[in-house]
This record gives structure tokens, C-alpha cells and sequence, in this order.
């Protein structure tokens, strides 16, 4: 019995734990809060610097997993853990939502590897 | 060859060698090594577990940025369990040579 409760709350643990990032953010929302991060990003996403990354047209829902890791430490970048702190969650889902709606020059690797 | 004539080679030498210090990567070495990333970098939206979020697209990305990243995993500053294992599996040479290939890829329309 206590194991099987033991058991039911790493289960109840890990449903919170992983739950699902949506694509449900607001794009003109996004487009207000993302105006700190086109200085280095680019106003179209593609960041002119190569040591900062190309967000347009990125997964929306990896722009928002990356964010709250800077956010929570685990990716410690000092630049992108200060920016990220401002944010909320639904800020989160609203940046991701405006950066990866735009034109994109960025690809999977399908396609583009030795053999294909 | 006069004085002045091998002054300006080695000039010009010195000035090849500053100049690619950010761009030393084997472009094609590079596309032999991402073999590797394409198991789960080269499928459209596929997703990682726990949290799930779909793998980043990662041709044509900037190439001082993938070179960053790849450190990253490397030092621990980012953790993802997978990535960080496969960057331990690099060198640097590997890692600039990965990001001169991953940098030039335009998207395939």
C-alpha cells in the first residue's frame, strides 16, 4: 500500500514535472516583450553577430523550453539569465509564439547530411 | 625576390592567420561529423520527453553561437543529459568543424 502511494506521487510528480509547453502564445504581445531582444537577436530574428543565435522561425516550444532554463539555472548564461528573469510564463509563450512565426533560414538536418 | 616584396607575403600571412581565428572549421569534415546529430536534429519536429519540446533546428544556425552551445553542454553550463554526452564525445577542432557546416546550410525550400 505505501509503496503503491509512494509510487502514485512520483507519477503525480512527473505529470506536473513535464507538462506540456503550448504553442498557444500571443504573437503582439511577443512582438512588445521581444523588443530587448532584437538588439542582438535581430528585429528579424536572424542575429547579425554570429555569436548570438538565429531565433526566427525556431520550434516555439524550444524557444520556450531554453528560456525558462535560463531562467532556472540550467543553462547559466549570465547575458540571457537576466533577460530571462523579466519574463513570465505567459511572456514566455508570447515571445516564442512571435519568434518562431517569423520567415526562417534556418532547417532540421534533413536533407543535409553526407549520404542524403 | 626583393625585401620589401617578402615583407608584404609575410603581411599577408599574418593577416590569414588573425583573420581565421573564428573561422578555422573543415566544412567538410563537418558534414561527416553531423551523421551523429541527424538521429534526432534531422526529423522534423521530433520531440524530446520530459519536458517535451521539439528538437531545435539546427542548420543555419549562427557559427560562433553553435560553437558556444557546444561548450556549453561540454562545461555543464547547459545540461541536457543527451547533448552533454555527445559533446564530450568532441573535439575543439570537431566543434568547429561541425559549426562551418551547420553555418553555411541554407534551408531546403
Amino acid at each position: 500500500m505505501n509503496r503503491a502511494l509512494t509510487l502514485l506521487s512520483f507519477g503525480a510528480v512527473l505529470a506536473f514535472a513535464s507538462a506540456p509547453l503550448l504553442a498557444s502564445g500571443d504573437v503582439a504581445n511577443g512582438k512588445t516583450k521581444a523588443a530587448s531582444c532584437v538588439a542582438c537577436h535581430g528585429a528579424d530574428g536572424n542575429a547579425v553577430d554570429p555569436q548570438y543565435p538565429r531565433l526566427a522561425g525556431q520550434y516555439n516550444e524550444y524557444i520556450q523550453q531554453a528560456l525558462h532554463e535560463y531562467k532556472d539555472g540550467r543553462r547559466n548564461n549570465p547575458i540571457m539569465k537576466g533577460f530571462a528573469a523579466t519574463l513570465s510564463d505567459q511572456d514566455i509563450e508570447d515571445v516564442a509564439a512571435y519568434f518562431s512565426g517569423m520567415p526562417t533560414k534556418l532547417d532540421t538536418l534533413k536533407g543535409h547530411v553526407q549520404g542524403d | 625576390m626583393s625585401r620589401l616584396q617578402l615583407l608584404g607575403l609575410a603581411s599577408i600571412a599574418a593577416f590569414l592567420v588573425v583573420g581565421n581565428a573564428y573561422a578555422t572549421g573543415d566544412k567538410a569534415n563537418g558534414r561527416k561529423l553531423v551523421y551523429t546529430c541527424n538521429g534526432c536534429h534531422g526529423i522534423p519536429g521530433t520531440s524530446n520527453a520530459y519536458p517535451q519540446y521539439p528538437v531545435p533546428k539546427i542548420a543555419g544556425q549562427n557559427e560562433q553561437f553553435i560553437i558556444s552551445a557546444l561548450h556549453e553542454y561540454q562545461s555543464g553550463d547547459r545540461t541536457h543529459p543527451t547533448m552533454m554526452a555527445q559533446a564530450q564525445s568532441l573535439s575543439d577542432q570537431n566543434i568547429e568543424d561541425i559549426a562551418a557546416y551547420l553555418s553555411s546550410i541554407t534551408p531546403i525550400k
